[in-house]
């Protein structure tokens, strides 16, 4: 009896040390993250304004680092966005504004010079000035062999000179219309050698001209920001710090959010709409923006035997290549009850390619009308067969629709799609894949570039300019086959010579409304001819707490933090 | 027993060579791979992907990247992460005392519930407490830990308050962020994944020495024991206990390379900062470097603490050698 006793009480003092921890803890009162860095700072006297504090920012990703000419993943533009300022950004409207330059750059007559005017006295956080030396380093470093950015523009540039410390003059060789997404970032020219980009010691103790700059950094769990003491604007940021703290997963983030530990959760999705409803009570909304892409159908013009052919007339999609069934497939598509039923209504009806922003061209949403799908079916030959899916000359009304597997709200989406097709009497067979392999390169044999799909379910729209997007998706030269390697994303192997022209002079012009006039010119056209079937607008998300204010995302979203200086806690 | 040692290590340092080209193919046919990164992105050209490809040495056929990495590999340099540019040894040391911290307390904690319960299930073979004990240890078993993990966050730290009316237990993270280190605050983040990984790996302990110690009791020498009058507790410590425990102590020598390895899924639930949870980072980041470098570090020491037990058992049992 003895030893039992021995035994249970060794079982019970782990269980009792457990307990004892948690029972001291709640006891002591504990030291709440805000409360305790605020105790840095002035006397709580000092407590008119909302000024102070500490904003703790979930994400479920940690950055590798913080020099934007090396960063990839979207979670460093993310948290780069603290520090990091461009020349020109976009606001929560989707219009550039300027930055670090006094006003938007000019455009000599000829559309081959561009001009910046600097804003002066401006410091970077190590106390250096910032000049049009450092806009010219930007570029280097972005041309260089060893910059993970993308070069285009640059690339173009024939020159860039500093007649003054403030002023910058690029001269291209061609023109290079969306010239104002140029210089969204700038690196110190203190840097370091382009050579030894990867060792810099900014990758890891980042200078900025931002409101913020990192101060500590724990691998895995968390980084810092505090006040740039550099920072051109007087009493700003009002914030004291931020913490980006680094979360298993967005489910968990959720659950913080709810509890207080974390004061916003980065990057959620319209799938964490029912989640975000449910958290309402307990102080937690959530902003968010359009981003200018659209959930979408991509419908396959060429046969999906792997052919990948450059014309898709010669070997054409025996379903899909027919206008009138193209027509069809968007009549039956009920896009209101998609938004309605599983996206809470938060969102709008996808309408056009290029839905917001300088170059936005919202279009009308696209009729619903069962009886007009049915009868421009019957019109195409296509007749009902015995288990009401439609047959003609041997072939059964039958497509493939794939996306991503695990993502919930597109699995939703398709059994809703296909019920809605199922009334036309098309039959949508749902076959999802990874999305590394829905996505997967032409060397990777992907099911995109190959055209061995015939509908594929996926989000893409334009950054901020549409040149590339439009160009690469509709331009007849952008569909991959073999003899150009894949190059291109015209999945859809669509070919129009209007729209060729339009965007071949689209590329050559740099008057924003002469642009935008033939934009809108392709847009109506894709609307037309249906490559592809807008769903419904894209958003980006991010959910906060009631008592953090000021959150204001752009349609770029990356650079969610673009107006930090002015963020404030309520305590 | 020097020919046995050779012979034993270098077919240790071949299977690690096997497991390392393993390894290194199953990575290279990740479909996209790192530049799925890039090419997902619109803003980037050909030329752009082209030379980013380059760079990071994607260009050469994988048998070639095998062998570079080998080369190098051998001379000390283990590569850099594609993500952080730092050295890949950098980063895993960085993350080392945190995964150290948690599995050393765990295996502690396993070891202190599992003994005792383990011996008292044996010895009360068949009783409540028996079933009790066995029931429990199916269910660790049997748990998935991602489940359990969210299930204990959503008990401790959202549902159930404290006195203060916060959550009773923080739920992910090593600290309070902005508080300066306090060893209670430090004890308090390990409770929920040291209880859970405790509660996982001791069912595995105890179903272990329990059958262990059931067989030991009803050997002779042990009813030799009683026969000479010997006390039960003399019986059950001295004669069965230090029998039953030799494989345990395999078992326990064969579970240490954990210690570096960390846990992935209670890691990555409770935001440890540890290995675990920069593996599975780097892993859904195709950084090959950086993956290569944890799984062979786990693979050595695997393989070693195999090694380790070999000769161990060598020295104490003779006929090993000749087989």
């Amino acid at each position: 009896m003895k030893q039992i006793k021995t035994l249970l009480a060794l079982t019970l003092v782990s269980v009792f040390v457990l307990s004892a921890c948690g029972g001291g803890a709640a006891t002591e009162g504990a030291p709440e993250s805000t409360q305790a860095v605020e105790t840095e700072g002035a006397a709580p006297a000092t407590q008119e304004a909302a000024t102070g504090g500490t904003v703790i920012i979930g994400t479920p990703q940690e950055p590798g680092m913080m020099n934007t000419l090396l960063t990839s993943s979207s979670i460093e533009d993310a948290v780069t966005s603290l520090f990091v300022e461009g020349l020109v950004s976009v606001n929560e409207k989707g219009e550039y504004v300027p930055v670090l330059a006094k006003e938007l750059p000019t455009v000599s007559e000829d559309g081959l010079v561009v001009t910046w005017l600097l804003k002066e006295g401006i410091k970077w956080s190590d106390g250096s000035d910032f000049t049009c030396d450092d806009v010219r380093f930007t570029m280097e470093g972005a041309l260089s062999d060893l910059s993970q950015v993308s070069a285009s523009g640059y690339r173009d540039i024939e020159s860039l000179e500093c007649p003054d410390p403030y002023t910058v003059v690029a001269t291209f060789g061609e023109v290079y219309a969306p010239y104002l997404r140029l210089f969204a970032y700038t690196v110190p020219d203190t840097a370091g050698a382009l050579e030894d980009m990867e060792t810099w010691d900014i990758n890891r103790n980042p200078v900025g001209t931002g409101p913020f700059i990192l101060s500590e950094w724990e691998p895995g769990d968390h980084l810092t920001f505090t006040k740039n003491p550099y920072y051109r604007e007087e009493g700003k940021p009002n914030l004291d710090s931020v913490i980006i703290k680094i979360l298993p997963s967005r489910e968990v983030g959720m659950q913080l959010l709810g509890t207080g530990e974390i004061h916003a959760l980065w990057d959620l999705t319209e799938a964490n709409f029912p989640e975000l409803e449910a958290l309402k009570d307990q102080g937690v909304s959530f902003v968010s923006t359009v981003t200018g892409e659209n959930e979408l159908l991509s419908l396959n013009f060429g046969n999906n035997d792997g052919s990948a052919p450059a014309d898709p007339a010669s070997n054409p999609h025996p379903i899909l290549y027919d206008l009138k069934v193209r027509q069809a497939i968007q009549y039956a598509i009920d896009k209101q009850t998609i938004v309605d039923s599983l996206l809470y209504g938060n969102v709008n009806p996808g309408n056009s390619a290029v839905p917001v922003g300088t170059f936005g061209c919202p279009q009308p949403v696209s009729e619903f009308s069962v009886e007009k799908a049915n009868a421009l079916l019957d019109e195409a030959g296509w007749t009902v067969g015995a288990d009401g899916i439609r047959e003609k000359d041997g072939v059964r009304m039958s497509l493939k629709i794939a996306t991503t597997t695990g993502n919930q709200l597109r699995e939703q989406t398709e059994q809703v799609l296909a019920e809605m097709l199922k009334a036309a009497g098309i039959e949508l067979v749902i076959e999802n894949v990874p999305s590394d392999v829905l996505f997967a390169s032409w060397e990777s044999d992907g099911m995109r570039d190959h055209g061995t799909y015939d509908i594929v379910m996926y989000t893409t729209g334009p950054s901020t300019d549409p040149d590339s997007h439009l160009y690469s998706s509709f331009h007849s030269s952008e569909i991959p086959t073999a003899d150009n390697e894949g190059t291109g994303a015209n999945f859809s192997r669509y070919i129009n010579a209007d729209v060729d022209a339009w965007l071949d002079e689209a590329a050559t012009i740099t008057d924003t409304a002469q642009r935008k006039d033939l934009y809108c010119k392709v847009v109506e056209q894709i609307n037309k001819d249906l490559p592809r079937i807008y769903l419904y607008e894209r958003l980006s998300i991010m959910a906060h707490r009631n008592e953090f204010q000021g959150l204001k995302i752009s349609p770029t979203f990356v650079d969610f933090a673009w107006d930090s200086a002015n963020w404030t806690l309520d305590q | 027993m020097l020919t046995y040692f050779i012979r034993r290590l270098f077919q240790s340092i071949f299977t690690l060579l096997v497991i390392s080209m393993i390894l290194f193919g199953l990575i290279s046919s990740v479909p996209g791979g790192f530049m799925s990164v890039y090419t997902e992105r619109s803003d980037y050209s050909p030329e752009d992907l082209a030379r980013i490809r380059a760079k990071l040495g994607l260009d050469d056929p994988v048998p070639v990247r095998y062998l570079k990495w080998l080369g190098n590999m051998i001379q000390g340099d283990w590569g850099n992460s594609i993500s952080t540019k730092r050295p890949a040894l950098q980063e895993i040391a960085d993350r080392l005392p945190n995964t150290m911290l948690l599995m050393s307390i765990m295996l502690a904690a396993t070891l202190l519930v599992s003994i005792p319960l383990g011996i008292l299930s044996a010895v009360k073979q068949y009783t409540w407490f028996d079933h009790i004990s066995t029931t429990l240890a199916f269910a660790g078993q049997s748990l998935p830990v991602f489940w359990f993990g969210l299930l204990l966050i959503i008990i401790f730290a959202v549902t159930l308050k404290g006195g203060d009316g916060k959550p009773l237990l923080p739920g992910s993270g090593m600290y309070t962020l902005g508080a300066d280190f306090s060893l209670a605050d430090r004890i308090k983040h390990l409770i929920l994944p040291v209880s859970m990984l405790t509660f996982v790996s001791a069912a595995g302990y105890i179903r272990y020495l329990r059958s262990s110690m059931l067989d030991v009791i009803n050997e002779d020498y042990v009813r030799t024991a009683r026969a000479k009058g010997a006390g039960e507790r003399r019986v059950i410590y001295k004669h069965a206990l230090r029998n039953a425990i030799i494989p345990l102590v395999t078992l326990i020598a064969l579970d240490l390379p954990a210690l570096f390895g960390g846990a992935l899924f209670t890691e990555t639930i409770f935001a440890w900062p540890g290995i675990g949870r920069l593996y599975f980072n780097a892993a859904l980041k195709t950084d090959y470097p950086l993956v290569m470098a944890i799984l062979m570090i786990e693979s050595a020491l695997i393989i070693g603490s195999n090694l380790l037990v070999d000769f161990i058992y060598a020295a104490l049992d003779p006929r090993i050698r000749l087989s």
